[in-house]
């Protein structure tokens, strides 16, 4: 799909003013409503948008803002942009172009592609210079038709993932490995040698194990005893074990490229809520069922 | 000829296979089966028609059971309370678990007995801060000499059982007194080999007699239920006689009931987890390949041999019979063993007959062959299935008992064991 499929040059515009965030974000609703019968207009809708940048920042440090906001009923995905000459400032990051996307409650699979096809053309300073010359909403769209901006049609791992993941190196001591844990409150971390090679992952019920013999994960019934010693081992084994000898090596993995309903399906049939993902036995990024679940769900 | 020339070399192939487990033994035996039909030594027809649905339903029957009875926790419970009875001193500890264990494999088996009590003595030697190596040990002879006392203990027993008319009272009157007096003599090879050396700290102790096995009935109601109809399955073997019916049946029957009480809604977690179907597929397997054996003459043949021997003479063929029994057993599988031997032993059986020799001439034979078999597998490590899975739980858990370490008190108890049977066999039945 392409991107100007999604826009109508009535909504698109350039502002050569300084102007607030609010006096744009009513400039844009008071186009968007004038085209389009929503069932929530006006200030109303205003406050929705400002409501939502409230709750989580919706800028880019490429100087894109996206805000979003989601309508029951709607069943279509409207696009309104504005080319800023004088920079909003949000919180700390200057924005000169905002996108905001009105969408259905449910259609979070084209709003997060749309997402990820404008932060890959606000990366590409060429794109991004034939924008900035555009004069009004008209050259705006016959811009964007040119540059033939694409919007993917599946979402894949790699537009939600975490890039460049917190990680541990296979001869880390398991005193170091609960350190990183505990510092970044991560119950598990993909395990890679120092060229960023994929080795496998190392998650807390890994370290919890270290201080729990074999043989009683064998007797059917534990509640006869009512404290263990050798729990308390874990603590003697800390400098000595390495985290190679307790991770799992041979875990499934996920390519950058894997559909999102295949990692959710991976994550149920495993029951498993983290998965590395690995491009060439690199490790790229990592993804949580949360990452998902935020991202997709709740986006 | 040559059609017995092939049979032998299929059941020489899978037979190694099967004791060097170069192939896992289930795979090696169904290929084994399934190319003698695909070679054309014995028809379909005939290699299925060797198969003993009895020992296969019995052992199905008895897994049920089993599976049922270990959610109880009795047998944890069990072993719990010995040890405490013990009051964790540990040459008692080492004596009572050792006939904990020989009592329970009478009824669950040698290998589901070790398989829930190795890993409590782990715990136990664990919590004494003493190697678990000894207890062990003696525990894998203990199983195998429980599993010999009766006709459910051990896999060789059923399968005699299932190919003669022995009742289950028949192997209770002619192998628990042997089995009972091998057991307690050997009780005093422990002591003498066991009662120095061992030291536990009265804190230690206190540990031990701090586990609460109480803890471990979840559902006394549930237990007293399965224990009913434990006690109604005995019941019906001991009765086999007078009620006409086949131990396949009386154990699918104790199975299927707990089933129906206990895991209604759990059923098909005990039928893929509890039911070991690997084992179930290997037996199918060697009762097809024996078969060919039967088939093409070679055990007729192997069976005028022996009797030539030993001049058809039956106590010299017991006495051959028990030995050869004892130490093949010591050295492989001895259910595979326990498989070709039994056509082998009809033979002979229909060569007495035709003799003129009554029918309880047969007695002490097969009693030899089930003696042998079963003591003889605690000659060496990886002489039953029980040694091999108590010391792989004990390699898994960093206590590493060499060959060399196993042999050297294993074959002081398999010699003794052997010894009595001789002269149990000799005196009691000539």
């Amino acid at each position: 799909m392409q991107l100007a499929s999604f826009l109508d040059a009535r909504i698109l515009f350039v502002e050569p003013h300084p102007k607030t965030r609010e006096e744009i974000y009513s400039e844009m609703v008071s186009r968007i409503c004038k085209i389009n019968p929503l069932p929530v207009c006006g200030a109303k809708l205003v406050d929705l948008v400002l409501e939502r940048d409230r709750e989580s920042s919706t800028a880019y440090p490429t100087g894109l803002a996206i805000p979003h906001v989601r309508m029951e009923g709607l069943n279509d995905t409207i696009l309104s942009i504005c080319i800023l000459q004088h920079p909003i400032d949000y919180d700390g990051t200057p924005i000169s172009m905002i996108v905001l996307i009105i969408t259905d409650k449910s259609a979070s699979r084209i709003y997060l592609n749309i997402v990820a096809a404008l932060l890959k053309a606000s990366k590409d300073p060429e794109v991004v210079a034939q924008i900035r010359t555009c004069r009004d909403g008209h050259e705006l769209l016959s811009t964007i038709k040119k540059l033939e901006i694409r919007v993917k049609e599946n979402l894949s791992i790699q537009d939600i993932m975490i890039p460049n993941p917190v990680t541990i190196g296979p001869d880390a001591k398991l005193s170091e490995l609960g350190r990183v844990m505990n510092e970044h409150g991560l119950a598990v971390l993909p395990v890679v040698d120092a060229q960023n090679t994929y080795l496998g992952e190392v998650g807390v019920i890994n370290l919890l194990k270290v201080g729990v013999p074999d043989y009683l994960m064998m007797i059917d019934n534990l509640n006869f005893l009512s404290n263990f010693e050798p729990l308390e081992h874990l603590f003697d084994k800390e400098d000595i074990v390495t985290v190679r000898e307790i991770m799992y090596a041979n875990h499934v993995t996920l390519s950058p490229s894997t559909s999102i309903i295949e990692a959710v399906t991976l994550m149920i049939r495993y029951k498993c809520r983290f998965f590395s993902v690995v491009e060439n036995g690199k490790l790229v990024g990592v993804l949580t069922a949360m990452d998902v679940f935020s991202k997709v769900f709740k986006a | 000829m040559t059609i017995m020339l092939l049979a032998l070399i299929i059941f020489g192939l899978a037979y190694l296979f099967i004791i060097t487990e170069w192939i896992n033994k289930m795979l090696a035996a169904m290929i084994g089966g399934f190319l003698i039909i695909v070679t054309g030594i014995v028809s379909q027809h005939t290699a299925f028609a060797a198969i003993d649905w009895n020992v296969i339903f019995f052992l199905i029957g008895m897994m049920m059971v089993i599976s049922v009875m270990r959610q109880t926790g009795l047998f944890m419970f069990l072993a719990i309370k010995t040890a405490k009875l013990a009051k964790g001193q540990p040459l008692r500890v080492m004596m009572y678990m050792y006939l904990g264990t020989a009592f329970i494999s009478a009824f669950l088996g040698s290998v589901t007995t070790i398989m829930i009590l190795v890993p409590i003595v782990l715990l136990i030697a664990a919590e004494l801060k003493i190697t678990p190596v000894p207890f062990i040990i003696t525990m894998i002879i203990a199983s195998n000499f429980g599993g010999a006392a009766t006709m459910i203990g051990d896999p060789p027993n059923i399968m005699i059982g299932s190919a003669t008319d022995y009742t289950f009272i028949d192997f209770v009157l002619n192998l628990t007194p042997p089995v009972l007096l091998i057991t307690f003599s050997s009780l005093l090879l422990i002591w003498l080999l066991y009662r120095k050396g061992m030291v536990v700290s009265n804190q230690n102790r206190a540990k031990l007699m701090e586990f609460n096995e109480k803890n471990l009935i979840t559902n006394p109601k549930m237990m007293v239920w399965s224990l009913i109809v434990l006690a109604l399955m005995l019941g019906a073997l001991s009765l086999q006689s007078v009620l006409k019916v086949e131990t396949a049946t009386i154990a699918m029957s104790a199975g299927l009931l707990l089933l129906l009480m206990n895991n209604r809604k759990k059923v098909e977690n005990v039928l893929v987890h509890d039911i070991d179907w690997v084992t179930i597929f290997f037996f199918i397997g060697l009762f097809m390949i024996v078969e060919s054996l039967v088939e093409t003459g070679f055990i007729d043949a192997l069976a005028n041999r022996v009797l030539i021997a030993t001049s058809g003479e039956p106590r010299a063929t017991s006495m051959v019979i028990l030995w050869i029994s004892g130490v093949f057993s010591a050295i492989v599988d001895n259910v595979p063993f326990v498989a070709s031997m039994i056509p082998l032993l009809e033979k002979i059986g229909t060569v007495f007959h035709a003799n003129q020799l009554p029918p309880q001439a047969m007695d002490p034979l097969w009693w030899s062959l089930s003696l042998g078999t079963c003591l003889g597998g605690n000659g060496t490590m990886i002489g039953a299935s029980a040694n091999i899975v108590a010391i792989g739980i004990a390699s898994h858990n960093g206590f590493k008992i060499s060959f060399g370490e196993y042999t050297k008190i294993g074959a002081i108890f398999t010699l003794n064991a052997m010894l009595i049977s001789t002269a149990y066999i000799w005196f009691r039945y000539f």
